[in-house]
């Protein structure tokens, strides 16, 4: 069943999506600082909701790619 | 303003700053193969510090919203805050503010339901607030308008009193009026907050009426 996985993800372009990944990771991070330091509503409330759904999201990419390289690799 | 100054925010934008350098660094770098130490990088600007970040920046957060500058901070909310920090009023909240213990977080200390869904109902209320302040109007709202038009969601439980002031103690059993509304204060039909008993917290936002 990984393999399958694996075969699946080979059309994965992982250079491209990792680079969206880490642009991804720095948006969220960014809105983080943003809510840490503003300390305002707005930005404390994004930064506990979209914040954490972009680095998920960053983090979802950055899995798929290193699952379609092993998958290339092998 | 921000809580950067305490441990779980200096956590927050320190673990933050490391995954983003991690990441700058990959983005500038641009290498061509993805050998192992560059998959550990990213596991580390992607994966570990973001969900330390993640983690401490909702620490933090929660704890923020529990401030009482927090809620003041919305400019329908700036009578309420002007009245808690008042030295010399003699509103109920007021009062309640001046507590040490309880001054800072005075807002979430009394208004935050007890029991045990207290916390998450308590901050769904709050989040429920921001949408209606930015998307329903309220943040257009003058300050007479909102005192004359905004009322609490819900009556206010004396329970929420009673997390502080036991009704069990002497210093509540020996009051002689508690004990003819003893029932009524139990099934919530007398406020301790009421106009005949300690007084309406915030007096400056009822009409004449509600006094």
């Amino acid at each position: 069943m990984i393999r399958r996985f694996l075969r699946l993800l080979a059309w994965w372009p992982a250079e491209r999506m990792l680079r969206v990944a880490c642009w991804l990771g720095l948006v969220a991070l960014t809105l983080m600082i943003w809510g840490v330091v503003s300390g305002q509503p707005v930005p404390v409330v994004l930064s506990m909701s979209l914040a954490q759904m972009i680095g998920v999201l960053a983090c979802v990419l950055f899995g798929l790619s290193i699952a379609a390289d092993v998958g290339r690799s092998k | 303003m921000g809580s950067l100054a305490t441990p779980m925010g200096a956590l927050a934008v320190g673990s933050a700053l490391i995954a983003a350098s991690l990441l700058i660094h990959h983005l500038v770098k641009k290498p061509e193969k993805l050998l192992l130490t560059t998959r550990l990088k990213l596991l580390l600007g992607l994966a570990v510090f973001p969900f330390i970040a993640a983690v401490s920046t909702t620490a933090s957060g929660m704890q923020r919203t529990t401030e009482r500058e927090f809620c003041g901070s919305c400019h329908v909310m700036e009578t309420h805050l002007t009245d808690l920090l008042d030295p010399n009023s003699l509103s109920l909240a007021s009062r309640h503010s001046r507590n040490a213990q309880v001054g800072p977080h005075a807002c979430y200390t009394c208004h935050a339901d007890y029991g045990l869904l207290g916390y998450p109902m308590t901050k769904l209320t709050g989040m429920s607030h921001v949408y209606k302040y930015y998307f329903a109007g309220y943040r257009n709202y003058t300050l007479p308008q909102f005192h004359a038009e905004v009322r609490i969601a819900k009556p206010f439980p004396n329970a929420n009193c009673k997390q502080c002031h036991s009704g069990t103690l002497a210093s509540f059993l020996n009051v002689r009026e508690h004990f003819g509304v003893l029932e009524e204060l139990e099934q919530n039909k007398v406020s301790c907050a009421s106009a005949g008993c300690h007084g309406v917290a915030h007096r400056f936002s009822k009409r004449p009426e509600e006094l």
